[in-house]
């Protein structure tokens, strides 16, 4: 039966050793599953927030997986829309990668509200001026969006596909798929901005809030600027995570490097956008409200310079820089040096714009405020990457994800 | 096969689809929000007519009146009762918290008989039988006199009835717990005659010279100084505080005058000094010894002799003495903090001095020197042979803490039988094991509390009482007041439990001891009995809920007897050993006194007094060497060690640590007791000779790193 | 919006000069709304207290230290110029946070708010609260919850109304006799209970009212900065975090500079410029 679902001529490692792996991550996924149950039955007491840090590591968990899913819309803009057709080669894992983040940003969303059976409410009693409003709504469409771009690639399972009706339905869906795309990359724009101003807007907060453009403030646009930078990263990041652990190679070095030169020149432009904002919100915004940037970075534990150092130069600049010279972004260290550090550079962001804005203190007797999460914040954090690997190992198994895989493999396999 | 696959992924479809369009799904998640909205586990307050009904609170000698807001007869909340001639209007956060009481953990549900070390609840018949009975054999042994009875602060005619049925049964060995009512007495009588007492008119007061005295903190009748203090500022008038912490109400007053811990009296007679030596003050009747005093305190009490023992610059008590004699309307107030516990009797007297030097007795705006003639009319007891006897006894000691020595050093019981009334001694008291051990040698101790507080569980019977929700009973106003304001706390439910007025207990037990002792409190219900002993003021209690026994500046100008103070008594000092001095200190969120606070209060105190289960001691970071802010440190006097947090205070004068009261309960109430340390179990009483006043205002002590 | 003079504008000023910091005024609110309390509830972060009072002190050492109290209810903003959007109205995405704009009141419907604490988060007065546990009384003690604020379930965040209720009934009172309500019909729980007359509540609109005879609101946006809108005209007086523009209605007063300071802040020399500037029409320096 496992042989008749692997793809043609495919090589896949012998379904108990398959079996084995599942296993072992299934059992990190239990155990955050339990974590989960925790917090729904026993209430968010199970969890270290408190009344300064109403928003922690979920909300961080969640902001960042959306930004790093970032790569399949823009991949498939690129694709569909701006028609750059050797990005098909990696279309299929972004959408994977994408379907992944966002399933896994709406349960987290799930677990964090106080109130999860009221859910809806942020639907049915939705207040137009809220971020998160805007945020919920694309976020839901963007992910019925993934499921369809998702389906014909499930579609052309071998067996499935035997099915003529899912045959030409899959077929059909590719030819219309272009729309999709294009709806897709819309939403995102859109939640992927909102996500940004969630903390932008927020004006009682000096180290969050930021100037408008009509009634978006800054970070929205650099929030989808940067899912759309570093988005690609984290694609091939974990094609090259998949590619050594599959011992294989998936997607043509040409690709790649088309992928990561376009990524690298996002960083590079997101990069000046991103230290304009920062100096200006440090020169003018800020000050206006009576605070030195200082007051941001000093009298606490653990936010300190290093931190906006971190973000902006060795996990934005540099990463930038590697990609878009041709020389660095085809040395494979180099490469994986330069989207690793971007990957981390992004999270890093959106650690800065979820915890440290709950960190800082406003009133002028008031105390920093730090926060370590419990382990049941931990353990469900953790659960989205276990059921992602899962998701990943059995699309891979299952399905032609990778068109170029054969051809690339040939030599491998004539050797067998 | 293939068909087989069709069919079934059809059907499977088809049956999603299905689900999807019906409104099933839409219908769970409908219900299941409203569900989330109605659980269960979450209370609806019943609704219904909203009445308010007055009474009066009697948790400390305050007496507020207070308004309860009732729904449909159930009591919802406590308020302050506009107008009332104590408070008007104002409340504090225990009288507030007051309905919480009611359903106290700890609350002593029926009558308790001790079997071992555990309580076993009784009927009252039994409790009432089981007492009386061995209150009998202590009479019929020929030794009356060795029933004893502590009793709380608040005067009153429960209080009056205990007294009654001690006198009935032949035992002069009553005894009251340190207040400041009583220590204005005491003043009183050494300097202006027994039967006296005093009041301090704050309300019209231009200056008022504070030696320590919480005047937002508890002194005397909190809500009325909250509301003085408060007026102040409309009526620009002065507050000079004198203690040896930023307390809130130093920090409220218009100067703060840090003094060494302890040395009030010596300030004071210091600026009596300055008053004579500038011949600023006013010639009244004064007798006793008035020129011994002059020449004693201008040599023992100069300046400059005064700045080397408190710590006030010489330059300052002169300016101060001076201010103090020009001031239109000034007046001096005694007694740190709440001015009951570790007070002394020359600090009082010194401090009343001042008042009378400065000519402000029986001034408006001074010190009032009051003869309030009880309003209570008790019908003559009828006494026996033994009762005659024992009312020939001589009192067995002094005071209270006097009581407590005596008990522990005599090897045979001084006392038979105790009763305790509104009290917690063995949490109040200073040194508490020593108070534990006394009342071992105590063969059987009756408590009256409501709580199962430290007390009530050193005791071997305790006949609950009714809180002051439940009960009828005259409160009269505590010490410090210009006015004698006498309230009625009436009763606002039917008692939750199986208690009694402590009155109506007291009656059933002279009735079943019988003879003459039951005559002299022939009465059916205490209810009864306060209706014919209130007697003038009755009409105004059960009328308007309250009666103004005194007010306005007495007549005339009472004499000043100098002779304690010509004597030159010594300065009480602080006893024990170490580099630093630990203070009591006194927080108006946390009741100090009984009943122990509310689940509410303990939720206000700062987490720089209380951090989990630990205590949070004040020191100036000056002095806390080696230590760090919000570290864990240990605390050590020759009554004790604990373990402590510390928190830095620029607000505390160097050398000396402060630990709040009302802390380290040790009954079962999750919410209050089991947090911190009670500063009693490691401050050592020091007993003024001739006043048996517990004089330790503190205690030497050392402080290092855990 | 509140321009409309019929409105109410509900908000206090608070004296710091004559408060106590005896907490009165927690209590009263917390027994007035059914507030819960847990065995601990020294972890500050996670305690309910709609009214909480801070304890500030002038940072000099003995014996020059000084201390003063602030209470701190809701704030009930009225938002960026004035306009009801305040920093937690504006991103509720549930529209479980509401401005009413003929009382000024920020409103906080527990059973629509599903617990998503962004308004937490948005507030800069942390004078918003979560509902961490289910709420529990001791036996017996569930017989003084009042019916005129429901009891909060799990999950839901939780924040001083202005005694929202105790306006309702006074309304509907007037609203029977047909007249508008008094000034002293509608009082708030800490108001009433303040021994020291430290709380002083009412409508801001009304210049018969004693809140608004001391404040004295400058109708006019704050030459200096825009975003702030009825700025006070007593150089006494003074909001928390006024130049955010959040536009509080709780207004503060004292006769010590530093405590005025201690409301906002201020880079180096900014104070010396501001401290006597009071809106837009002030004669002061
Ligand atoms: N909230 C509350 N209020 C109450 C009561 C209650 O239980 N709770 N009880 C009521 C009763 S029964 C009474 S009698 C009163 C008692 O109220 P208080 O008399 O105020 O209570 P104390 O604990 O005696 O006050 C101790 C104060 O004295 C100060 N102190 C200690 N040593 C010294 C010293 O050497 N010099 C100076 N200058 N100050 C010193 C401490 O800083 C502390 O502030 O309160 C009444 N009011
Ligand atoms: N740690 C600490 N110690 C102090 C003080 C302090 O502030 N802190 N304050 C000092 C002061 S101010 C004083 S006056 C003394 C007071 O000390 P006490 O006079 O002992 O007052 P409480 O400790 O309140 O004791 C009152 C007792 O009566 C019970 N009780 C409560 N209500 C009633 C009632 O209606 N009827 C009857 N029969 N019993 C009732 C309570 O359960 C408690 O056991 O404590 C002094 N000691
Ligand atoms: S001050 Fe005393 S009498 Fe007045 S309310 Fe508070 S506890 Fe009751
Ligand atoms: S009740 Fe009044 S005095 Fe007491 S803390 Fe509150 S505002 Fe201050
Ligand atoms: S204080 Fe906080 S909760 Fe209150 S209105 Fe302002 S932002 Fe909202
Ligand atoms: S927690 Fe409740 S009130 Fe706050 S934003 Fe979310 S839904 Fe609105
Ligand atoms: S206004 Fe009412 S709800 Fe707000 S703090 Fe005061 S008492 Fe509490
Ligand atoms: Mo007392």
């Amino acid at each position: 039966m496992d042989s008749a679902l692997i793809p043609e001529g495919a090589k896949r490692c012998p379904f108990p050793k398959f079996m084995l792996g599942m296993a072992i991550v299934g059992a990190v996924l239990l155990w955050g599953v339990y974590a989960m149950f925790l917090c729904w039955f026993k209430g968010l007491n199970q969890t270290n927030m408190d009344d300064y840090y109403g928003f922690a590591l979920w909300i961080w968990a969640d902001l960042a997986v959306i930004a790093v899913g970032g790569g399949a819309f823009f991949t498939g803009l690129l694709k569909y829309i701006f028609k750059i057709d050797e990005l098909k080669n990696i279309i299929n894992f972004a959408v994977i990668i994408g379907f992944i983040c966002y399933s896994s940003a709406l349960l987290i969303l799930a677990i964090d509200i106080g109130q999860p059976l009221r859910g809806w409410f942020i639907f049915w009693h939705a207040n137009v001026h809220s971020m998160l409003t805007e945020v919920a709504f694309c976020l839901s469409c963007y992910f019925a969006v993934l499921t369809i771009e998702f389906i014909p690639n499930i579609l052309e399972n071998r067996q499935l596909n035997k099915v003529s009706f899912f045959h030409h339905l899959a077929h059909n869906m590719h030819g219309v798929m272009a729309v999709f795309a294009a709806t897709g990359a819309f939403l995102s724009f859109f939640h992927q901005g909102s996500l940004g101003g969630v903390a932008g807007v927020m004006f009682g907060r000096p180290f969050a809030f930021r100037e408008h453009i009509l009634i978006w403030p800054w970070t929205f646009f650099l929030f989808t600027w940067s899912a759309a930078a570093f988005g690609p990263c984290f694609t091939l990041l974990v094609t090259k995570i998949t590619e050594a652990i599959t011992g294989k190679k998936l997607v043509s070095d040409k690709t790649v490097n088309l992928l990561a030169k376009i990524s690298g020149w996002m960083i590079t432009t997101y990069m000046i956008a991103k230290i304009i904002d920062t100096v200006y919100w440090a020169q003018v915004t800020a000050p206006s409200m009576g605070f030195t940037l200082d007051h941001f970075y000093s009298n606490n534990a653990f936010y300190g310079y290093w931190i906006l150092f971190a973000e902006i130069i060795v996990g934005g600049v540099v990463p930038g820089l590697l990609l878009i010279f041709k020389k660095t972004r085809e040395n494979p260290i180099a490469l994986l040096t330069a989207i690793t550090l971007g990957v981390i550079g992004v999270c890093l962001n959106r650690w800065v714009m979820v915890l440290q804005i709950m960190a800082v203190p406003v009133m002028p007797f008031d105390t920093w405020a730090l926060y370590i999460p419990s382990w049941q914040e931990v353990a469900t954090t953790i659960l989205p990457v276990a059921y992602g690997i899962m998701l990943i190992a059995v699309s891979y198994r299952y399905l032609p994800v990778f068109p170029q895989e054969l051809e690339l493999n040939k030599p491998a396999q004539a050797t067998e | 096969m293939k068909i087989d696959r069709r069919s079934f992924l059809g059907l499977g479809l088809g049956a999603a689809a299905g689900i999807a369009v019906s409104p099933v799904g839409v219908k769970l998640t409908d219900d299941s929000s409203i569900w989330t909205q109605n659980w269960p586990w979450t209370p609806v307050p019943e609704d219904g007519e909203i009445s308010y009904e007055n009474s009066v609170c009697s948790l400390c000698p305050g007496s507020c009146g207070i308004s309860v807001r009732k729904i449909k007869n159930r009591p919802v909340k406590i308020e302050g009762l506009d107008e009332y001639p104590v408070n008007d209007g104002g409340i504090c956060l225990h009288g507030i918290a007051g309905l919480q009481y009611l359903y106290d953990p700890a609350r002593v549900k029926s009558p308790m008989r001790k079997n071992g070390d555990r309580f076993e609840p009784i009927s009252w018949d039994e409790a009432i039988s089981l007492v009386s009975g061995k209150l009998a054999d202590v009479r019929d042994s020929g030794a009356p006199h060795t029933l004893g009875l502590i009793s709380g602060g608040a005067g009153g005619s429960v209080t009056a009835l205990f007294k009654r049925f001690l006198d009935a049964f032949g035992s002069p060995n009553v005894y009251a717990m340190p207040s400041l009512e009583d220590n204005l007495s005491l003043t009183a009588a050494t300097l202006h005659g027994a039967g006296n007492t005093i009041g301090f008119d704050l309300e019209n007061a231009d200056l008022v010279l504070s030696f320590g005295a919480g005047l937002i903190e508890g002194w005397g009748s909190p809500m009325a100084c909250f509301k003085a203090n408060s007026a102040r500022r409309d009526r620009h008038a002065k507050l000079y505080q004198i203690e040896p912490r930023l307390s809130n109400t130093a920090a409220n007053a218009d100067r703060w005058i840090p003094i060494k811990p302890g040395t009030e009296a010596d300030l004071a007679l210091g600026l009596c000094a300055v008053l004579l030596k500038k011949n600023l003050f006013t010639p009244g009747e004064f007798f006793g010894g008035f020129n011994r005093f002059a020449a004693v305190v201008q040599k023992e009490y100069a300046p400059e002799k005064v700045e080397a023992v408190t710590g006030v610059k010489a330059a300052d008590i002169e300016k101060l003495a001076v201010a103090f004699a020009k001031a239109k309307m000034p007046v001096a107030v005694p007694g740190k903090g709440r001015g009951d516990h570790g007070q002394n009797l020359k600090e009082f007297a010194a401090v009343q001095t001042l008042n009378a030097l400065a000519g402000r007795l029986n001034k408006e705006g001074g010190a009032f020197v009051m003869n309030p003639d009880s309003y209570l009319a008790f019908p003559e007891a009828s006494m026996d042979d033994a009762a005659e006897a024992g009312a020939g006894q001589e009192k067995s000691v002094g005071s209270v803490n006097e009581l407590v020595d005596t008990l522990n050093a005599s090897a045979k019981p001084v006392l038979n039988a105790l009763f305790v009334y509104n009290a917690n001694p063995c949490y109040t008291l200073r040194d508490t094991k020593r108070v534990k051990e006394a009342f071992k040698k105590v063969p059987f101790v009756v408590s009256f509390s409501s709580f199962m507080d430290e007390t009530a569980m050193a005791s071997d019977v305790i006949l609950p009482a009714s809180t002051f929700l439940e009960r009828l009973e005259d409160v009269p106003t505590g010490g410090g007041l210009a006015k004698t304001v006498v309230g009625l706390t009436r009763p606002m439910v039917n008692p939750i439990f199986d208690t009694k007025n402590p009155g109506d207990a007291l009656i059933l037990l002279a009735q079943a001891m019988g003879g003459t002792i039951a005559e002299s409190c022939a009465w059916d219900t205490y209810d009864e009995c306060l209706e014919e002993v209130a007697g003038d003021i009755w009409d105004a209690l059960s009328e308007d809920g309250y009666a103004v026994v005194s007010e306005g500046a007495p007549m005339g100008t009472p004499g000043t007897d100098f002779s304690f103070l010509a004597s030159n008594p010594a300065s009480v000092q602080a006893g024990g050993n170490g580099d630093l001095l630990l203070v009591p200190i006194d927080n108006i969120r946390l009741a100090g006194t009984a009943p122990a606070s509310t689940p509410f209060a303990v939720k206000t105190v700062s987490d720089r007094v209380l951090s989990g289960t630990d205590i949070v001691v004040e020191i100036n970071p000056e002095t806390a060497k080696g230590l760090k802010d919000c570290g864990y440190a240990v605390l050590i006097t020759s009554q004790g060690k604990a373990r402590v947090k510390v928190n830095f205070n620029e607000g505390i004068m160097p050398g000396v640590i402060g630990m709040v009261k009302g802390l380290g309960h040790t009954f079962d109430n999750p919410y209050v007791a089991g947090k911190g340390v009670n500063v009693n179990d490691l401050i050592g009483p020091v007993i003024e000779p001739g006043s048996g006043m517990d004089a330790a205002f503190g205690i030497k002590a050392t402080l290092s790193k855990a | 919006m509140i321009q409309n003079t019929k409105a109410h504008k509900f908000g206090m000023v608070i004296d710091l000069d004559k408060c106590t910091g005896c907490g009165s005024c927690m209590v009263s609110c917390m027994a007035e709304n059914n507030v819960p309390f847990k065995e601990d509830e020294s972890r500050k972060k996670d305690s309910i207290t709609w009214m909480r009072v801070y304890k500030l002190t002038n940072g000099k050492s003995f014996p020059d230290t000084e201390v003063v109290y602030m209470p701190r209810p809701c704030q009930h903003c009225s938002g960026l110029g004035d306009h009801g959007h305040s920093p937690c109205v504006s991103v509720c995405p549930a529209t479980a946070t509401d401005y009413g704009y003929d009382t000024g009141i920020v409103s906080q419907i527990y059973t629509r708010c599903f617990g998503c604490r962004y308004c937490m988060g948005a507030c800069p007065y942390h004078a918003r609260y979560f509902n961490w546990w289910d709420p529990t009384w001791p036996e017996g003690m569930e017989s003084y919850l009042s019916p005129n604020v429901s009891p909060r379930m799990r999950g839901v965040v939780e924040k001083c109304s202005f005694c929202y209720h105790r306006y309702q009934l006074a309304r509907e009172k007037a609203y029977v006799e047909e007249r508008e309500i008094e000034e002293n019909e509608y009082q708030t729980a800490c108001t009433t209970a303040c021994p020291a007359d430290a709380i002083i509540f009412g409508d801001l609109n009304n210049p018969a009212h004693q809140v608004h005879q001391i404040v004295k609101p400058d109708p006019h946006p704050d030459p200096r900065n825009h975003k702030v809108v009825g700025k006070s005209r007593n150089p006494k007086v003074f909001r928390l975090l006024e130049r955010l523009g959040t536009n509080t209605k709780v207004y503060y007063m004292s006769e010590r500079e530093w405590v005025r300071k201690a409301g906002d802040s201020y880079l180096d020399g900014e104070w010396d410029e501001v401290k006597n500037h009071h809106g837009s029409s002030s004669s002061h320096g």
